[in-house]
């Protein structure tokens, strides 16, 4: 993220992604209360169709970036020793990065199957 | 009624202290009374006032935890025992005079003038009863610093963060019609500090003694803002 880019950009991105995860979070709930797939078999064919595939994706990515963003705002203001905000910062930053590929893969897996 | 009053004296103490002084009130008094009859009790003890009708900003002080003018709090309204503190966050000169300097900084690095690129005219630059509406709110800030200094993004950050007063600033002059810096404003405030440190959490509003709100103006600096981006 560039200087110029990690004020405004990462409001605004906070700010979209909370939309979504918001939307998308009453859809889940929606689901799960009138419509939920019964049993694993269902489940899977469901997360499997290319729409809610795709949503869930979408859905990951933007809780992973929102909760980047917050972090991030977390360590700005509280970390001020540089060496160990950077290192705070690696550190969730890949743990974030492994949630989201590790996410992908198991959709992937879904939508293969 | 009974006061509990910080004193710090940097050549003497430690650390601040808190003194009980007991104050004989009467109708009508306002807070910044009680401290100089407390000031006439203990004539060592420091605050700093000057006007006493809330003009000049100058007495600015926590009591029970909130930040107040004490010339225009009534001792009526104050719970017992009052606990009066210098400002949070800024570093103590002596008793509740603290060091304002980072919060002039603030103010000066949002450039409070008018920029112009056209050449002045002859007279003053017009401006529509609209247009000089929009600076209600804003142009009226007394820069006591009431906000800034119950603002816990400027505590954790003074020296990057602009903090309400100076942000409030900022929109003032984004919002006047006669103002020609734009973009440079904008392109000023960018980055993580300056104005995005706000997390909006509103104590400034809920302190400001002159009703203004700061939260608001960082609102609309950050839509500008916004609008001016896509
Ligand atoms: S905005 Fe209100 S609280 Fe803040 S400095 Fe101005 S008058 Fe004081
Ligand atoms: S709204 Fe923003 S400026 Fe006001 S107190 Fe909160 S963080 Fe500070
Ligand atoms: S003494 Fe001037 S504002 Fe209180």
């Amino acid at each position: 993220m560039s200087r110029k880019a990690s004020g405004l950009k990462a409001w605004a991105l906070q700010r979209l992604t909370a939309v979504y995860v918001g939307l998308f979070s009453l859809y889940l709930l929606l689901v799960l209360l009138f419509a939920a797939p019964d049993g694993y078999a269902a489940w899977r064919a469901w997360l499997g169709g290319p729409l809610v595939s795709v949503a869930m994706l979408l859905f990951v990515l933007a809780v992973l970036l929102h909760a980047w963003i917050g972090v991030r705002d977390v360590l700005i203001d509280y970390v001020h020793p540089i060496a160990i905000r950077a290192a705070l910062l690696g550190a969730i930053g890949l743990a974030l990065v492994a949630l989201g590929l590790w996410a992908a893969q198991a959709l992937i897996l879904v939508r293969l199957a | 009624m009974k006061f509990l009053v910080s004193r710090f004296n940097p050549d003497a103490d430690a650390r601040p202290y808190m003194q009980a002084f007991e104050v004989q009130v009467q109708r009508g008094m306002m807070l910044r009374d009680a401290l100089l009859e407390i000031k006439r009790l203990d004539e060592s003890f420091a605050f700093r006032h000057s006007c006493g009708e809330g003009v000049c900003g100058s007495d600015g002080v926590n009591v029970n935890g909130t930040n107040k003018l004490a010339c225009i709090t009534p001792v009526s309204e104050l719970k017992e025992p009052v606990e009066i503190r210098p400002f949070p966050g800024r570093p103590i000169i002596r008793d509740l005079v603290v060091d304002m300097t980072q919060f002039y900084q603030q103010y000066k690095a949002v450039k409070p003038w008018l920029v112009r690129n056209d050449p002045m005219p002859e007279q003053e630059i017009l401006q529509s009863p609209k247009d000089r509406d929009r600076l209600d709110g804003l142009y009226e800030c007394i820069m006591c610093g009431c906000c800034s200094t119950a603002c816990p993004s400027f505590w954790w950050n003074p020296e990057k963060f602009h903090g309400p007063q100076a942000l409030l600033a900022a929109w003032r002059f984004l919002a006047d019609t006669r103002d020609q810096a734009t973009d440079e404003r904008l392109d000023a405030l960018e980055g993580p500090y300056k104005l995005f440190r706000c997390h909006t959490i509103m104590n400034c509003v809920e302190v400001c003694p002159k009703g203004l709100n700061p939260t608001q103006a960082i609102g609309h600096i950050k839509n500008l803002m916004l609008k001016n981006a896509v």
